[in-house]
């Protein structure tokens, strides 16, 4: 049974993805550019949603390794161009956030529970000061504007986006199916039986945070060679990294597409409702707490076999 | 003359942090949540006391009832909506209630913020002050309200001391933040206690915001900072740790006022967080943490 | 078969703080080799079983395995060296498939294991087939029977032919018919080369498997031989059953021709899968004292929760003629049934005198302040130390501080769960003297539950035995050496 669901789901996401692929051919600009963001979005989701279903706790500041990616590789930009490449900026971007995630990691996987969600949300709190304090090299709470982007085409762009979120979901969900996708999850469910079936479970959490940190900061790297600016409110903001969380819940924890699927979903929805202007955050905040509340195995986990957990 | 402008100051805004700080750890405390939607509480609060004086014309008094009113019913909602359906869901595993309390406050704390954003502006507010004047002390010329501010805050957190530590009921709420079986082993009502508490929770909470909006005002910009600077402190005093938080609240206050005098106000938040970082990474449970 | 021991354990020392938890054990066990590691609660032997894993770091001693000393080590790389461990508590991954939890223990160490080595699947199938698992493959634990979750625990650990084979509690909330499964499989294990540690507190379900015992008391070896010799051994009896049983005359009658006052109707517990309670039935009269006597894990502390509503149950349990089911815990409680569980609850950071207030929160100033007097009375020590906070209270004063506050409530059932746990015997004096007392003076009904046998006989009127969640015999205390013991060694 679940062999057959899985096989139309996969079909269906098939064609969606087809669909996706073609769609700058008929539709316009402003649309490109929304899904583009969206795209970028769902690998910060999806990243989340890997190492929340490794480590086993909630990262309630991903907009930290987002951040770091992003306004190292805007500030690199902004220092050395013309002379440095904006896909150097971008490695450094994600090699910056891979360091941040482990600086973080040491102390967040010596504690549990509420200090684990704490210690990564004053990590965001740190880099937020950080960037304001230091405005003349980031630009402040103003923004800090990047000579160079990727392209100015629209279609190109989605395009990249488009490839980098199939490359990183294809990579994201591999590693959760794989051998070692089970070893994390292991450690993630149960530490000590980890421990008792001869598994370092220190290494692997580390090993876990590093590849949510990767991927988390060279998309916020290359998100901000698309917008052209790296500012705190689209990088580094708590209600960003909320975002990013409710994504992840509204697909489906710990089933890596859902993530993606959440976040096009918020994304859309949130520019949907634009014309309401200020209600739009709000209605989308109440819709995101229902479905917490009524649907906590979200989108994907719905699909799959109803809304127990 | 500056020592004793920090000293004031740095005294007056400590007391506001701490009495926002003893309500978030009582929370904690009791009832195991972190309410991540306490500075939405505050901040709306405060407008609503700005909306009795500003709109309705209502005096200060009216207005700062009206603000502490709102204060405790969005309390008892924030429990009601998001933490006791949770706590009861069968859907929901043992293991994952805690992180999602997280998240829902979380969300409820941004749906208030916008709502208060919606309905009245997101420009800074100032609620009508109780007590006016400047008074001139020591060399010093500071607001009669700052002095006012900090009266207030110790006179609550004071109550608050007295109500747990001598009437029978505040004893019980006590007993409850210690070991909830054993209250329910002797005939007491959790459920009760919990709404004793969260009533609490929505004074305390209630009259920060407002003597906040007295004191430096508000807007619904404030809400993420003020949220933030509530769990800093608490962590940093240690989970569940009314004095600790205490303590703390006034660590924080005066290296935020002397930072702003004798550095620039631009950096003022950050030898907290370094503290904060230090703190995290020598003893995570806080000065006098339990849990 | 090898004669040179697989396992050798010399000097192991744990020190929890000031607690001496294991005193220089030694002991060893060859390949081939089934060891019962025997003792009640508090004797060390978790403590023993998670030092060899690497659970726990031994404050001194050594553990050799085949030579290879592992004290110290850190729990994976003891289990890479060739030791499996079955938990208590199966631990499953709930998320996963039976076949995919055993494949977990089949993987290597390694960031890089990206795809597993072609062979695990065979070899997980296999262990699968040999435990009993075969035809559950595809499922996921929370819809496996309890049995089987054992199965799967038992498939885990010896997935990588370990040398050395720790099970923790084999038969626990399993049916004879799954305990003779089991000790077959463990059999296996055995005869395949391998030395098993089997860790328990009953010599008695593990004496058909073991070849041979060490029984442990208070961190130190007591005896050690054939699992017959064992049970014979006169320091082994005396832990296990107490001293000199004596009875004690009664200084009360009650109305044994009336009608119960607590009546518990065929009442089951379910914790997850395993069977904490099963088809109980007992009832206690007005003003009478009974005693439940029975292990660790017998199911006294879930009859008890179950009474006072902490627990879901099935069956009845009628208080005065009325059901309790669908009452909360806090309102029985204001019934008339109050616990004092083994935990204690005390409020650690309040006075001894404010816990006791809270007790007597629901009288009257006047009638607090008497009952408050006659406590100081019946219990003096807590008088002394009325201002002192309850976390600092030695262990014995804490047990009286929990029964005081208890009876604060004024009960008409007062429930004691293993109150002498971890005391000193000049203080269980205390406590009996102090019980003697309070039934002397007011009209109290008792339910005390205990596995120290000595203290539990002498008051009561009656005595049950619980083993294995069941009610293995009733009756009165007098008896009880010549046709309950059994049960309990």
């Amino acid at each position: 049974m679940r062999a057959l669901v899985g096989s139309r789901l996969f079909w269906f996401g098939a064609v969606v993805l087809v669909a996706a692929a073609v769609l700058p051919l008929w539709v316009s600009g402003y649309v490109l550019g929304l899904l583009t963001v969206a795209y970028y979005t769902a690998v910060f989701a999806m990243s989340w949603d890997l190492l929340f279903g490794f480590a086993g706790e909630v990262n309630f500041g991903p907009t930290f390794l987002i951040g770091l990616g992003a306004y190292t590789a805007g500030i690199l930009d902004s220092q050395f161009s013309p002379d440095l490449s904006i896909w150097w900026c971008i490695l450094a971007g994600a090699a910056a956030a891979v360091v941040g995630g482990v600086v973080l990691a040491l102390p967040a996987l010596r504690v549990s529970g509420p200090y684990f969600g704490l210690t990564t949300l004053v990590a965001v709190l740190m880099l937020q000061n950080f960037i304001v304090v230091f405005a003349d090299l980031t630009g402040g709470e103003i923004g800090l504007p990047v000579p160079d982007v990727i392209t100015i085409d629209a279609k190109l762009n989605y395009l990249i986006a488009f490839g980098f979120m199939l490359v990183a979901g294809g990579i994201l969900f591999g590693l959760s199916r794989s051998a070692i996708g089970l070893i994390l999850q292991a450690s993630g469910q149960d530490a000590v039986q980890a421990g008792a079936l001869g598994f370092n479970v220190s290494k692997h959490k580390l090993f876990a945070f590093a590849v949510s940190a990767f991927f988390s900061g060279l998309s916020g790297a290359l998100m901000v060679f698309y917008l052209g600016t790296a500012s705190v409110g689209t990088f580094v903001d708590i209600g960003v990294g909320v975002q990013v969380i409710i994504a992840a819940v509204l697909g489906g924890r710990r089933t890596v597409l859902g993530a993606a699927i959440g976040a096009v979903f918020l994304i859309v929805m949130g520019e949907g409702l634009r014309p309401l202007g200020e209600l739009a955050t709000l209605i989308v905040s109440v819709t995101a707490l229902l479905v917490i509340l009524f649907f906590p195995n979200g989108f994907l986990g719905m699909i799959r076999g109803g809304s127990r957990a | 003359m500056i020592f004793w402008q920090i000293l004031v100051d740095g005294f007056a805004i400590s007391a506001l942090y701490a009495l926002g700080a003893t309500g978030f750890t009582l929370i904690f405390g009791v009832s195991g949540v972190l309410n991540l939607s306490h500075g939405a509480i505050m901040v709306a609060a405060a407008v609503a006391a700005w909306a009795a004086t500003g709109l309705l014309h209502a005096g200060p008094y009216v207005g700062a009832l009206a603000g502490i009113v709102v204060g405790v019913l969005l309390a008892f909602a924030t429990y009601a909506l998001t933490v006791r359906p949770i706590q009861r869901s069968r859907r929901i595993a043992e293991a994952e209630k805690e992180i999602f309390i997280l998240t829902a406050t979380l969300l409820w704390g941004i749906i208030i913020q916008e709502a208060i954003a919606y309905l009245f502006t997101n420009n800074a507010k100032t609620v009508l002050p109780i007590v006016e004047g400047v008074v001139t002390v020591l060399g010093v010329r500071t607001p009669r309200n700052e002095y006012f501010t900090a009266v207030i805050c110790w006179a609550a957190i004071g109550l608050l001391w007295l109500f747990v530590n001598r009437t029978r009921s505040g004893k019980a709420v006590l007993a409850a933040s210690m070991n909830p079986r054993g209250v329910t082993l002797l005939g007491f009502e959790l459920s009760t206690i919990y709404l004793v508490v969260w009533g609490i929770y929505g004074l305390l909470a209630g009259s920060a915001g407002v003597l906040l909006g007295m004191f430096l005002g508000v807007s619904s910009y404030s809400v993420g900072p003020l949220t933030a600077s509530a769990f800093s402190i608490v962590v940093l005093g240690g989970l569940g740790s009314v004095s600790g938080s205490l303590i703390a609240a006034y660590v924080v206050g005066y290296l935020e006022t002397a930072t702003a005098y004798l550095v620039s106000p631009e950096y003022r938040t950050i030898p907290a967080l370094l503290l904060l970082v230090a703190v995290m990474y020598l003893r995570p449970q806080g000065l006098f943490g339990r849990r | 078969m090898n004669d040179a021991p697989m396992l050798e354990v010399s000097g192991l020392t744990k020190r929890f703080g000031g607690l001496v938890a294991v005193k220089d054990l030694e002991f060893e066990i060859r390949p081939g080799e089934i060891l019962g590691l025997i003792g009640p609660n508090g004797s060390g032997k978790s403590t023993v079983m998670k030092m060899i894993m690497g659970v726990v770091r031994p404050s001194s001693g050594s553990i050799k395995l085949d030579g290879v000393e592992l004290a110290g080590l850190p729990a994976h790389k003891i289990a890479r060296r060739g030791v499996g461990l079955v938990f208590q508590h199966s631990r499953p991954l709930n998320r996963q498939t039976v076949l995919e939890n055993i494949k977990v223990a089949l993987l290597p160490d390694s960031l890089l294991a990206l795809f597993a080595d072609r062979g695990v699947d065979g070899q997980a199938r296999a262990i699968a087939e040999r435990v009993g698992l075969g035809h559950l493959l595809d499922r996921k634990p929370p819809t496996l029977a309890f049995a089987d979750l054992r199965r799967l625990e038992l498939a885990k650990a010896v997935a990588r032919h370990p040398k050395l084979v720790l099970v923790d509690e084999p038969f626990a909330g399993l049916t004879a018919s799954e305990v003779g499964q089991f000790s077959t499989l463990i059999k296996e294990f055995r005869d395949d080369g391998r030395a098993v540690l089997l860790v328990d507190h009953n010599v008695k379900s593990v004496s058909a498997l073991v070849d041979r015992v060490l029984a442990l008391y208070l961190g130190e070896r007591i005896a050690e031989g054939s699992a017959a010799d064992v049970m014979q051994d006169e320091t082994v009896r005396r832990v296990y059953l107490g001293g000199a049983l004596t009875g004690s005359t009664r200084s009360r009658q009650f109305a044994a021709d009336s009608a119960p006052v607590l009546t518990v109707e065929t009442v089951s517990v379910l914790y997850g899968k395993a069977q904490a309670l099963q088809g109980v039935s007992l009832y206690v009269h007005e003003g009478e004292f009974v005693s439940l006597v029975g292990l660790n894990g017998a199911g006294k502390t879930t009859l008890f929760n179950a009474i006072c509503g902490l627990v879901p149950y099935s069956g009845a349990i009628r208080w005065g003629g009325t059901a309790l089911d669908g009452r909360s815990p806090a309102s029985i409680a204001r019934g008339g049934i109050v616990q004092c569980p083994e935990t204690r609850e005390l409020f650690g950071d309040m006075s001894v005198r404010e816990n006791l207030e809270l007790g007597g929160d629901h009288l009257d100033t006047a009638e607090r302040l008497e009952r408050l007097d006659w406590l100081y009375d019946l219990f003096p020590i807590l008088k002394g130390r009325q201002a002192q906070n309850a976390r600092t209270l030695s262990g014995g004063e804490q047990q009286m501080l929990a029964i005081a506050r208890a009876l604060m409530m004024k009960p008409k059932l007062l429930i004691l769960d293993e109150p002498t746990l971890g005391l000193a015997p000049v203080i269980l004096e205390t406590l009996s003297k102090a019980l003697e007392r309070l039934r002397r003076d007011s009209p109290i009904t008792i339910l005390l539950g205990e596995q120290n046998v000595t203290f539990a006989l002498p008051h009561a009127d009656r005595v049950y035995v619980l083993d294995h969640a069941r009610i293995a015999w009733e009756g009165p205390p007098g008896r009880f050496e010549a046709e309950a013991a059994q049960h309990y060694l």
